[in-house]
């Protein structure tokens, strides 16, 4: 909802003008990203994914790949899930399959260095349908989606929503304080999108820190954080810590989210 | 003894030393006003020459001085207005009303002249710049719409986060610790448009007074600076209105008497319409404002008058259907001025003020308002005792009601549940005394006290934590976390939550070193109790105020200054140097989400701020060439440490420089009057770049793009400069016609500087790579206002 309160700013953007310039910047020695996210499907099936890079200099066009980790997921009631290494930083495990009630702990080697974090299954609900509307956007003229969902009433519910297309991805988080119990949506709007594009619709349930964490690295990556409007920015911290050397400590997520997903063609 | 009381004793002392003073005294007062309005007249000087004493006229137009028995010459003198000189035989108390007439080439007296100097610069006040609005209508301004706020970023001191910010900063410190008045009522949002304009219609405005130091005791409730600004009570001789039309908005105003000489009235409307052009960017949105002034004045008699003044203003923004956002000050103040005897004057002033913001997203199918409604008495007295001693003092009192937001769904099928941000409640009381006293030949004191007390009231429930702790520190994440609320508890409107009291010693002093220069000091504490609620660079119409309570202590600053003074033929020096330091202020932990956010206690930690710098002023008020050179040195930071050793706090706990702050801010204005018909203005700023915090690396997280910040505002953005130039064309200066009218020609940032407003790291989708992308807001822009007045 914050980003769409906004959208006003807009206006002001529509009156100035933006150019790109050569900015000299400081490059930090790199830091491991962590990026852990397992989710659970309805039908049974699951995804355990690993993703490890390093962070790069802000104009550098790769970011670099760690293949030298190990990673390994342990669980409450016993069990152990090694990840192993495919490619790109990709580290992959066929055979956990989330459940509820049991805590999982993430723990990665790198570098002679020991990362961990500890978190649970959240659950979702699932995406009912999709509206479109042909008027919207600023201009009038954009295809406008909304994903519909409905929240669980009397629970303090967190997701995280993406709508991914060729034609472009919109990911935004929501926290149900102002829709406790209702039917609510989420919105897709990317201006090149046209009849007979598909979008595929996720939504993953996640908690109050993965909110926080998301809203906060939206908001430093996208356009809006423009001119007078944008808040003090400061390098966003997940739940993973560093127990060999806590002051490097690493960026990025773990968690193990509910997904539910719906595939729509644009009409 | 504590240091104040010590003041109070030495003040005391003084007075009883003067008042022992045996030879027979009578006192000269009386009001001082326009001739051919009637309009009355703010610090006309009043002077004695063979005494080498004098008075200024207050805020109403008043002026009382007391002096030996015996033959006088007197002359009241002020810019822009023929002096008049009358001869008084003071063998009673005598009451002379003056009317003046206006005069753009006044001719004084160098006599006259050196003397009204001399008074200025004896002054204990510093750290004071008054604007009058005929001086600020000679300013070129962006589109051509002559602006009050642009103009007083023009003085050495005062500078606003960027050109698109709203709000400016006065000595380091936060836009929203400014008391801004208009005749007497507080206002709480004074630009529109982003910024763009201020909420002030300059045909409305008599007078502006910005105190940036050395604030006297009558003012409280702001920390850095008050900026007093009085309208025009209206013509009271005959009807007449003035206005103009420009590129971007226009105004209107009307004023007449409503019993000739005794009652007047003023009503003036403002609009802007920029947002009709809005369709040639293939843009079908609404962006304008407009405000109201009107005001009623009425002279009961002799020693009593009446005014009745109100505002209302308006910001409207709505983008296609999804969007509609409107906010604004409304203000009504009734104010009676009483003549208790010649030397004691007061005003007795009752004031309702409403500031509300409004939100409809039917995109989502709700409203949010939210707001804060004051009720405000304010009891002011001015006492002239004697030719030595001038003594005010009075008391304050504002209630407030703060809405810090309420959502409501607009239809049956929207999925928003109506949610009801808790009211808060609070009264805010002062009671204030100043004295002014000459205590030697050439050393003249201002010295005050004021003291302030804020009754946090009941309220519905107010959250109750673990060992009062609404924000925790995870140590293994070093990340700042809300606590959730282990209790809420519900309050009766009368009872007192919390209540803070502060004393607030207001002190200055010059003393002048000769007949044209003078050296000053000043030390002020003051104390806010109410704080913008707010993380951006600069403030947004979102932002809510929030009042100090059980979680939030009010900020308290204390500021020294030193200043030397000093008056040429024609040109005047002001050099000072100012130190504040700020406690309490505060800051928000890294991820915040400040919008409709109940419990902001569990969002924020408390700061300090301090500032210090170097003000140099050189002005030249007479001839044909006028205008000044403004240049200020300064550092402004802010710094929040953690609780207690363990915790980071804000920015790992180091200072870092405050959004606003500008090492080098350079103002040059000048205005010259080439002949009858044309006149020419300009305008050059310099300023080093605001702070900014740049991505040191980046890093790509679910596909998205993410940069890694640098320490807090660690960056500059490049320099921020720009000329602006005007010509005013009066086609017939002598017609006798009762249509007169002028056009005024400006071009704003006449070389298209691409000043950045801001840059913003982001990836380029187009072209997969990562950019820095710079923002500016005004290139080039001619305008023309064409004004006119019958």
């Amino acid at each position: 909802m914050k980003r769409i309160v906004y959208f006003w700013a807009l206006i002001f953007i529509a009156l100035s003008c933006e150019d790109a310039i050569d900015v000299d910047l400081n490059d930090s020695e790199p830091k491991l990203v962590i990026e852990a996210t397992v989710t659970a499907l309805v039908d049974g099936s699951s995804n355990a994914t690993v993703r490890l890079t390093t962070t790069a200099p802000f104009f550098d066009t790769q970011i670099p790949f760690v293949d030298s980790a190990s990673v390994l997921i342990s669980s409450s009631d016993g069990q152990s899930y090694p990840f192993t290494y495919t490619d790109e930083g990709l580290y992959v495990n066929t055979d956990l399959n989330p459940s509820f009630g049991i805590s999982y702990t993430l723990q990665v080697i790198y570098q002679g260095e020991t990362y961990t974090a500890t978190t649970t299954l959240i659950s979702a609900v699932p995406l009912e349908f999709v509206e479109q509307r042909n008027d919207g956007g600023i201009s009038g003229e954009d295809i406008e989606l909304k994903a519909f969902f409905t929240d669980p009433a009397g629970v303090e519910n967190y997701y995280f929503f993406e709508g991914l297309s060729t034609k472009g991805n919109v990911f935004d988080a929501y926290d149900d304080r102002f829709f406790d119990g209702n039917p609510i949506f989420g919105f897709y709007l990317i201006e090149d999108i046209e009849p007979g594009d598909t979008v595929l619709f996720n939504l993953h349930g996640v908690d109050e820190q993965f909110f926080n964490f998301m809203i906060t690295l939206l908001q430093q990556s996208t356009d809006l954080s423009d001119g007078p409007f944008e808040t003090q920015p400061a390098t966003v911290r997940g739940n993973i810590i560093n127990t060999t050397n806590s002051d490097n400590f690493p960026l990025g997520y773990f968690r193990i989210s509910e997904l539910f997903s719906l595939e729509y063609i644009v009409q | 003894m504590p240091a104040f009381s010590q003041q109070i004793v030495i003040l005391l002392f003084f007075l009883g030393s003067l008042s022992i003073y045996t030879q027979n005294k009578f006192t000269l007062s009386g009001t001082v006003s326009e001739q051919e309005t009637g309009e009355i007249l703010i610090g006309v000087n009043v002077l004695i020459p063979s005494l080498q004493t004098g008075a200024i006229t207050n805020e109403y137009g008043f002026y009382s001085i007391t002096l030996p028995e015996g033959d006088y010459q007197v002359f009241f003198s002020s810019m822009g207005y023929a002096s008049q000189r009358i001869d008084i035989s003071l063998t009673q108390n005598i009451e002379k009303n003056i009317s003046l007439t206006m005069d753009m080439e006044q001719i004084d007296e160098v006599l006259i002249k050196a003397d009204i100097e001399k008074l200025n610069i004896r002054k204990p006040q510093m750290s004071v710049n008054t604007l009058t609005i005929n001086t600020i209508k000679q300013i070129p301004a962006v589109l051509g719409e002559v602006d009050v706020l642009k103009a007083i970023t023009m003085l050495p001191g005062v500078t606003s986060a960027g050109e698109g910010a709203s709000g400016f900063n006065v000595r380091g410190g936060a836009a929203d610790q400014n008391l801004i008045l208009l005749d007497e009522a507080t206002l709480y949002n004074s630009s529109h448009l982003f910024g763009f304009f201020s909420v002030f219609n300059p045909d409305a405005i008599k007078d502006i007074t910005l105190y940036k130091g050395g604030i006297p005791a009558r003012y409280g409730g702001r920390i850095s600076s008050v900026l007093d600004i009085y309208q025009k009570d209206g013509n009271k001789k005959q009807l007449k209105a003035k206005g103009g039309i420009g590129i971007v908005a226009s105004r209107l105003l009307l004023e007449g008497p409503i019993k000739k000489d005794t009652a007047s009235f003023l009503v003036g409307g403002r609009s802007s319409y920029a947002h009709l052009f809005l369709p040639l960017f293939d843009n079908d949105n609404v962006a304008f404002f407009y405000d109201l002034n009107a005001k009623v004045s009425y002279n009961l008699d002799k020693k009593n008058r009446l005014f009745l003044s109100g505002y209302f203003g308006r910001d409207v923004f709505s983008i296609a259907d999804s969007f509609e956002n409107s906010f604004g000050n409304t203000t009504l103040n009734l104010r009676w001025n009483h003549l208790f005897s010649e030397k004691l004057f007061s005003n007795l002033s009752l004031i309702f003020s409403d500031y509300v913001y409004g939100l409809e997203l039917s995109i989502v199918d709700f409203d949010f308002d939210s707001g804060i409604r004051n009720l405000n008495l304010k009891y002011d007295f001015t006492h002239f005792i004697s030719e030595k001693l001038d003594l005010r003092y009075g008391i304050n009192s504002i209630y407030y009601k703060f809405n810090p937001g309420d959502i409501r769904p607009t239809s049956e099928t929207s999925g928003i549940n109506p949610f009801k941000l808790i009211d808060k409640f609070a009264f805010e009381n002062a009671a204030y005394i100043d004295a002014e006293a000459q205590i030697a030949e050439n050393l003249f004191i201002q010295a005050g006290l004021r003291l302030s007390t804020f009754n946090r009231l009941g309220q519905d429930e107010l959250n109750v934590y673990a060992n009062d702790n609404p924000i925790l520190f995870n140590e293994a994440l070093q990340i700042y976390q809300k606590a959730k609320p282990i209790d809420t508890l519900s309050f009766n409107r009368s009872e007192t939550i919390k209540s803070f009291a502060n004393l607030e010693p207001r002190f200055a002093v010059s003393y002048q070193l000769n007949e044209t220069s003078s050296i000053k000091a000043s030390y002020n504490r003051t104390a806010q109790y109410i704080h913008l609620i707010s993380n951006t660079t600069s403030p947004t119409p979102f932002d809510i105020y929030a009042p100090s309570g059980k979680y939030i202590d009010p900020q308290l600053a204390d500021q020294v200054a030193l200043g030397y003074f000093k008056n040429f033929e024609n040109y005047s020096l002001e050099v000072e140097t100012f130190y504040k330091k700020v406690k309490n202020r505060l800051d928000y932990v890294d991820d915040a989400d400040l919008i409709a956010n109940n419990a902001v206690e569990q969002i924020l930690l408390s700061g300090e701020a301090r500032a210090y710098g170097l003000e140099v002023l050189f002005r030249k008020r007479e001839g044909r060439l006028k205008g000044w050179i403004a240049y200020t040195l300064s550092k402004s930071q802010q710094r929040t440490p953690g609780r207690n050793p363990s915790e980071i706090g804000i920015n790992n706990g180091q200072w870092y420089n405050a959004p606003w702050d500008k090492t080098h801010d350079i103002s040059i204005t000048g205005q010259y009057s080439f002949s009858e018909k044309w006149s020419f203005g300009a305008n050059f700023i310099y300023q080093t770049g605001q702070p900014t915090t740049f991505p040191i690396g980046q890093y790509i997280f679910n596909d998205i793009v993410v940069p890694i910040y640098e320490a807090r505002n660690r960056s500059r953005l490049t320099a921020f400069h720009h000329l602006d130039l005007s010509a005013t064309w009066t086609p017939q200066p002598n017609s006798k016609k009762r249509w007169k009218s002028e056009w005024v020609f400006s071009i704003y940032n006449a070389y298209n500087r691409k000043n950045a407003a801001s840059i913003s790291f982001r990836e380029n989708t187009d072209i997969n790579r990562n950019e820095a992308v710079r923002l500016s807001i005004f290139g080039v822009i001619p305008a023309i206002t064409y004004n006119f007045k019958f």
